[in-house]
């Protein structure tokens, strides 16, 4: 032991030294490192990751956004599909409406006619018993008195306007 | 001749490269052995090397009234702490900004190594080994590397005895050093194996009684390479003190011996070899005992 020259004292202090070593590269050294390495893979890492994210949400977007055109064009069709059932309807409606406004305006003319005609019937009527009975008069002149031939007037008007009728 | 302007300097570099070696050979061990005393082995050539083990002390400190020695291989060991440390806190300063020059290359150093610490023992223990595996591994190869420099082992002083020591010596040529080393990769180790996984099932590795108590014959052999592994452990700390002493110390030896046979030149491609063996031997002994602290974290399996 001599000879190979161990000392405790030395062997000791080489202890001491190593262990001093030690402490301080890993205070100054190792921890600064490894935090700097640690980092470094971290910030990486996150930034695949993000572009991972990116990458996904760009495929969820184009999705979407077909999703929404469909969906878009799905209801303008459905739209057009109201609207033209909707014009159909109130150009229907217009028709329809026409249609009644014409027949009304018939019926009013119609009515208007009649009651024009029956005016003016009446009035020839009346016309007519006048030189009906004026003609009757200078006819049967002194046969007749006024009241017979009122009623034979009558008679024949009654037949007028059955035969009218 | 202009023509021959470069190759002319070249030619002169080696000539004088050529006369240097010459001179050197005279002058060395291996021509004094052929032409005996000369005014050049006088001058330059060096006094015959002599071995001897245990470090010179170069001082002493009284603590508590015992005398701490301050040999000249703690003397050494200050001084690789004090690069390691001054070339850690230049690396780290400005941990933040984008790794340039020295913090880039000594960044990159760790980071080979923490890849291997994790290559070997997985994610979680390579973190828990690498600042000790590390530290052994920049110590001993910063020790080595140091030793390397020129100047390194030729300041002497005198002494407290009165005879002439040298200043610094390559502390792995001291046993203690390497027996430091291995003593705390030791504890670490065991430490390691006692933390993960308990220290009952960590002490049934060694003690391994379970199949002889139930009754089988067997169960010797288990008991049997228990104790082995045991045995093992400690011969570890043995092994790994004499490797890197033996190297360290056969790399000195080896450059002595060459620098007393040829003083100039010849040594070079040796200080090549031993800045490889300062390397080799850290990553060694650091690499065997992260295997040694991966096989102490592993969890034997029961029933095979």
């Amino acid at each position: 032991m001599e000879k190979l020259g161990i000392n405790i004292p030395v062997l000791l202090a080489q202890l001491v030294n190593f262990t001093i070593l030690l402490i301080l590269l890993y205070l100054f050294a190792y921890k600064p490192l490894l935090r700097t390495l640690d980092n470094r893979s971290a910030r990486i890492k996150e930034s695949m990751d993000m572009a991972q994210k990116i990458k996904e949400q760009a495929a969820r977007t184009e999705v979407e956004v077909k999703a929404q055109l469909d969906a878009a064009r799905q209801e303008g069709q459905a739209m057009i599909a109201q609207a033209s059932q909707v014009g159909e309807r109130v150009k229907e409606e217009a028709k329809q409406g026409a249609r009644q406004e014409a027949q009304a305006v018939m019926v009013r003319a119609k009515a208007e006619m009649d009651r024009e005609r029956e005016k003016v019937v009446d009035e020839l009527r009346k016309e007519f018993a006048d030189i009906a009975i004026l003609a009757a008069g200078k006819v049967i002149k002194e046969s007749l008195d006024k009241k017979v031939h009122e009623r034979l007037i009558q008679e024949v008007l009654e037949q007028s306007s059955l035969k009218k009728k | 001749m202009p023509k021959l302007g470069c190759s002319t300097k070249a030619l002169v570099i080696l000539l004088l490269l050529v006369a240097l070696l010459v001179l050197s050979f005279i002058g060395g061990a291996i021509g004094k052995n052929f032409f005996g005393e000369t005014p050049i082995s006088r001058v330059i050539g060096p006094e015959k090397p002599e071995v001897h083990l245990p470090a010179d002390i170069v001082f002493t400190v009284p603590v508590f009234g015992f005398a701490l020695p301050v040999t000249n291989t703690i003397l050494a060991t200050w001084l690789s702490m004090l690069v390691i440390i001054v070339v850690a806190l230049i690396a780290t300063r400005r941990m933040a900004l984008a790794p340039g020059g020295l913090q880039n290359s000594f960044e990159w150093g760790l980071e080979k190594l923490l890849g291997f610490v994790e290559g070997v023992a997985g994610h979680e223990n390579g973190r828990r080994f690498f600042p000790v595996l590390a530290t052994i591994f920049l110590f001993v190869m910063v020790n080595a590397w140091l030793a390397l420099f020129p100047g390194f082992g030729s300041i002497e002083i005198h002494g407290p005895e009165g005879k002439g020591v040298h200043l610094l010596r390559s502390a792995g040529t001291d046993i203690n050093t390497p027996l430091a080393l291995a003593i705390v990769s030791f504890v670490f180790v065991e430490y390691w194996g006692i933390s993960s996984i308990g220290l009952r099932r960590y002490l049934g590795k060694f003690f391994n009684f379970k199949q002889l108590l139930k009754g089988k014959v067997m169960g010797l052999v288990d008991v049997f390479v228990g104790l082995l592994e045991l045995l093992s452990e400690f011969i570890r700390m043995v092994s790994f003190t004499f490797r890197l002493f033996g190297n360290m110390t056969a790399g000195e030896i080896l450059l002595m011996v060459v620098m007393f046979l040829v003083p100039w030149g010849i040594a070079l491609p040796f200080y090549g070899l031993e800045l490889l063996v300062g390397f080799v031997q850290a990553l060694i002994f650091a690499g065997l005992t992260l295997v040694f602290g991966t096989m102490a974290v592993a969890v034997h399996e029961e029933g095979h």
